[in-house]
């Protein structure tokens, strides 16, 4: 062993420095070169990688609103052809409606009517029945020129006329 | 280097880094003084690279960032868990720079050619001002060891002092037998065994220390000894392939050490015996 130094020289003091000299180089490599270096590197696959994810996320949710659109377009599309539907339908119930009750509107006014008109016909053939029977009275008094009295004469009368 | 002349200047490299000058009885060597420029070199390429750092990247980034991913991913292959890679490879990625740098500044042209004579032992030497820093076991030495020091707190940190200690000194193992003794009567036998081969760990971790230092120095001093060897016999034209040789070695050499690190960290880190 002894020997192994002498030949070769060594110095604790020398094999000390190298060592310290490689430390120097490991600090600076690591502090300045390596680190900062793999940093960036890592750094920027994770910017890349989340770069990547947003835009597939991006054009997830593109297609989605796209889909979502498409939807709302139908359904806004089937809605009006509905209200348009019940939109017609009603319309035509109440012209039907209207017409329905214009019919028994005037219906009702001839019926009305014609009730009048019976009523006075038969007011008039009444008013008429009295009137001859009061001629007739007269008639027949100044013919017989005899005077019942009112009463009889009247009787006598009707029974001429229902009879 | 004409024979015969009086002041004859030797040339010769030396196994060992030379002193250059003292400061307060710390000896300096040209190997520590080139450790020093490395570190320095390396400082300004790193604060130079990481001060324009942004969350878009441009120019030079791009590079940076390319191979920091592609050593992850390397590291990834050995560690099969990215935690674990980006916990480890700090210290890898450093024992790399570092070796890398220090190898190839062995080669630049001035180290080694610039220097001074100095005379002892009624003989002329010619001593380096700087020699290559991984070829001087003091500098591989202290990477080996901080290295395996650094193995062993993450394997404490990753499994816990009790689960450590018990790979090396297998106490567990000798615990275990009278609880298992009445299923498996064959537990007198084993456990024993397995507390043996755990304090073969213990060699196995100074036979690291070793390996790492020894194959680095080994690799880059025997660089250092071909080139001179060329350039003794002819100097121009003739280093060139044996240089870009070393090139090569130097790369291999960086690589392997901050590899069989990584190793050794992912396999001290891991759960499961060995």
């Amino acid at each position: 062993m002894e020997e192994l130094i002498k030949t070769f020289h060594i110095d604790y003091k020398i094999l000390i420095a190298q060592v310290v000299n490689f430390t120097i180089v490991l600090f600076v490599l690591y502090k300045f070169a390596y680190g900062p270096l793999l940093k960036a590197m890592n750094d920027r696959t994770k910017k890349i990688e989340k770069g990547l994810k947003d835009a597939e996320e991006v054009g997830k949710k593109l297609q989605e609103t796209e889909d979502r659109e498409k939807e709302v377009l139908t359904n806004a599309k089937r809605e009006a052809q509905s209200i348009i539907e019940s939109a017609e339908k009603t319309a035509l119930k109440n012209k039907e409606d209207l017409l329905e009750e214009a019919k028994k509107k005037s219906e009702e006014i001839v019926d009305n009517t014609r009730k009048q008109l019976e009523e006075e016909k038969k007011k008039m053939l009444s008013e008429i029945k009295s009137e001859v029977a009061d001629l007739v009275v007269a008639a027949t008094g100044k013919v017989i020129d005899e005077k019942m009295d009112d009463k009889k004469d009247k009787e006598i009368i009707e029974r001429s006329i229902k009879s | 280097m004409t024979e015969g002349d009086s002041n004859q200047i030797k040339h010769e490299t030396t196994i060992f880094a030379e002193p250059i000058f003292e400061v307060g009885g710390f000896t300096i060597t040209n190997s520590l003084l080139n450790s020093w420029l490395a570190v320095i070199i390396i400082i300004l390429f790193l604060v130079a690279a990481s001060r324009k750092i942004k969350k878009v990247p441009r120019g030079v980034q791009n590079i940076f960032e390319f191979l920091l991913e592609s050593a992850l991913d390397f590291a990834d292959s050995i560690t099969r868990d990215r935690k674990k890679t980006i916990k480890l490879l700090p210290i890898c990625l450093t024992l790399f720079l570092f070796i890398l740098v220090n190898n190839y500044l062995g080669l630049l042209p001035f180290i080694g050619s610039i220097g001074f004579v100095e005379s002892a032992h009624g003989e002329n030497v010619f001593i380096p001002m700087f020699r290559g820093g991984t070829a001087d076991l003091n500098t591989t030495l202290a990477l080996a060891l901080f290295s395996v020091a650094a193995i062993h707190i993450f394997g404490v940190f990753a499994v816990g002092f009790w689960n450590y200690i018990n790979r090396f000194i297998n106490i567990k193992a000798f615990l275990e037998i009278p609880k298992k003794f009445k299923e498996d009567k064959n537990i007198v036998l084993v456990n024993p065994i397995k507390s043996f081969v755990s304090i073969i760990e213990i060699i196995g971790e100074a036979a690291k220390v070793a390996s790492l230092s020894l194959r680095l120095f080994g690799n880059i001093f025997a660089g250092e000894v071909l080139i001179a060897s060329i350039m003794a016999i002819f100097a121009f034209f003739t280093p060139i392939p044996f240089m870009f040789l070393e090139i090569i070695v130097g790369l291999v050499q960086a690589l392997v050490f901050s590899i069989l690190v990584l190793v050794f960290m992912s396999m001290s880190t891991s759960a499961e015996e060995h």
